[in-house]
């Protein structure tokens, strides 16, 4: 039984009393968690949300979402997790793209669903989830088989518009499974996820445990370094998935002290690589625990990762494909390239999805002829080279979508905003080398004569307009961008600006 | 007395101002009371603490220990005061 319901209904059958949720003060077994989504569940069927219908799931990490995801699924329905930080605009761009019967959110964030709602007719219900999960028990439809759709997650498009991405139960619960294998988790494991269930390493920590049966401590995010290591140490967590900005603030903020904690067996980092300094400081304050480097995306979830012990043998490498699939540097033909040579990465396997929501375009850009009729190969848009052994590295990207916090912003969704802005004339907006950051959110601005604009102003009109972490880290206001000889923006000129050594002082 | 009160008044203002022109001023429909979670607001994020940790440890010349950076000392307005009240 490949599907995510069945995952939660037999972690539930097999250990009831067993732990699934921490989150805040708030614990959950399997069997109230189970309950829980039934409950949800029933309500939304009672409310005539059925088998393939849309729930978008807008709410911050804790217990109700995880109610609000498996409730949904049990439901027949297929959920689009929203980051909570999402603005009206956008939200009901989403509403309206993946045609959204219903929205589950809380007390907090249901002025902002109500806004969205006006603009997205599709929806026909806003939930509040706790209530919903606390509703009396009913009657369920038919619980939801491999090939249905069980989620479309969006992700930043280079377009602009953010594009879902359509997987089916048997995509997720293959690549769940797939990695819970190679990182060799346990029924005993305890795994703190800090990043967003929005996003899907977030959201694969909790299907990845309710398949496991293991227990997952979510928090709503990673602010507090003192507040992770009390986690750290009193929930006895074994796995912290995490991406390098979060390491990095971990380790400065640590220094070199190693906290006792004996419980920790494994780190798990994507979205970009670790600096080796990182990795050095990982070691040093976390001894016990095995690094994993990791690559994917939303489109198949993961493509590789890199067996710990090879992390000092080629620490630049994102490592093999995940078990099960293939992965290969491919020619334009999609074929094989010989070792050493650079060219996009092709993924074949169970995990990939079934394509972008509406828009054949864009799909059939991504997804290409496989080596039988029914197949199709996902193209990922990176470039890659192997070594000789078969490692993969990460070269560059085909698009120029910025990766920030190890989350994807495109350029032209914040430039589309900030054309919006009074006063401005044109707008660049690229991704900057940043230690921390990974890429910097770096926007140039040439506003209208006698337009009064500061930076300030514009980052705030940005963050009116935007999900947090697309806000730009920096609003630079020139006189003239340069061009190139057809006109257009030149953006590797201000990429080169953005990267030389900062003036001398003043 | 009286000038504690009025180095609190001081510090308390400073804080304020400090969050006011480096976070707040993203989130012009917030109203920030005193006691209100930075996080809770969706204010400040975790790179915002970062820089908030260095600001209070640059400002003030307190050395802030990893452990220390919680909600508890960090959160709100009246945890910053509190907080470099205690250490400084």
């Amino acid at each position: 039984m490949t599907t995510l319901d069945a995952d939660l209904r037999r972690a539930a059958a097999t250990a009831p009393g067993k732990q699934a949720l921490v989150a805040g003060e708030r614990r959950m077994t399997y069997a109230e968690l189970d309950a829980a989504a039934s409950a949800l569940a029933a309500r939304l069927r009672a409310l005539g949300v059925g088998r393939g219908d849309r729930v978008a799931i807008l709410l911050p990490n804790g217990a109700d979402a995880a109610i609000a995801i498996y409730g949904a699924l049990r439901a027949g329905a297929a959920f689009t997790p929203l980051n909570p930080t999402i603005k009206a605009d956008k939200l009901a761009y989403v509403l309206r793209d993946c045609e959204a019967v219903a929205v589950v959110t809380d007390a907090a964030l249901a002025p902002l669903a109500g806004a969205a709602r006006a603009q997205a007719p599709s929806v026909r219900h806003v939930l509040d989830a706790a209530e919903a999960a606390a509703g009396p028990a009913g009657p369920l439809p038919p619980a939801p088989i491999s090939v249905d759709l069980a989620a479309i997650v969006y992700t930043s498009g280079s377009t602009g518009r953010p594009k879902g991405v359509t997987l089916t139960h048997a995509n997720m619960a293959f690549a769940a499974g797939s990695i819970v294998s190679y990182l060799e988790m346990r029924t005993d494991d305890r795994i703190l996820c800090v990043v967003p269930l929005s996003f899907d390493y977030g959201l694969y920590q909790l299907l990845m445990c309710v398949r496991l049966g293991a227990t997952l401590i979510l928090e709503r995010g990673f602010a507090f370094p003192g507040r992770v290591l009390e986690l750290l140490r009193d929930e006895r967590v074994t796995g912290l998935p995490a991406v390098p900005t979060i390491f990095q603030v971990l380790t400065v903020a640590l220094g070199d002290r190693a906290p006792d904690l004996p419980c920790l067996r494994f780190l798990t980092n994507t979205a970009a690589a670790l600096a080796p300094a990182t990795i050095e400081a990982l070691r040093a304050v976390f001894p016990g625990a095995r690094l994993h480097s990791m690559y994917g995306l939303t489109e198949c979830k993961r493509v590789s990762w890199l067996p710990p012990e090879q992390l000092d043998v080629r620490p630049e490498s994102v490592g093999i494909p995940i078990p099960g699939t293939q992965a290969w540097v491919a020619d334009a033909d999609g074929d094989p390239l010989p070792a050493g040579e650079v060219g996009e990465l092709l993924v074949r396997g169970a995990h990939v999805m079934q394509g972008y929501w509406n828009d054949p375009e864009a799909t059939a850009d991504r997804l290409r002829p496989g080596r039988w009729p029914w197949e199709r190969v996902l193209a990922t848009g990176d470039l890659f080279r192997a070594d000789a052994e078969g490692y993969l590295y990460f070269v560059g990207r085909r698009d120029d979508i910025i990766k920030s916090r190890g989350e994807k912003v495109a350029p032209r969704e914040v430039e589309a905003v900030l054309h919006a802005a009074e006063g401005v004339r044109t707008a660049a907006v690229l991704g900057v080398p940043d230690p921390l950051l990974g890429e910097a959110i770096v926007a140039y601005v040439v506003p209208h004569e006698g337009a009064a604009l500061t930076p300030a102003a514009l980052r705030r009109h940005c963050a009116t307009h935007l999900e947090d972490y697309m806000v730009p880290a920096r609003v630079e206001l020139r006189d003239t961008l340069p061009t190139t000889p057809n006109g257009k923006v030149d953006r590797r000129a201000l990429a080169r600006e953005a990267e030389a050594p900062a003036a001398a002082p003043r | 007395m009286e000038g504690t009160e009025r180095v609190e008044a001081g510090l308390r203002a400073e804080l304020r101002a400090y969050v006011e022109e480096a976070f707040l001023y993203l989130h012009p429909d917030v109203e920030l009371g005193d006691g209100d979670g930075f996080l809770e607001l969706g204010i400040v994020d975790s790179l915002g603490f970062v820089e908030l940790v260095e600001e209070i440890q640059g400002r003030y010349g307190i050395a802030v220990d990893a452990l220390e950076i919680t909600e508890e000392n960090f959160g709100s307005i009246d945890a910053l005061v509190a907080f470099v009240e205690r250490r400084r």
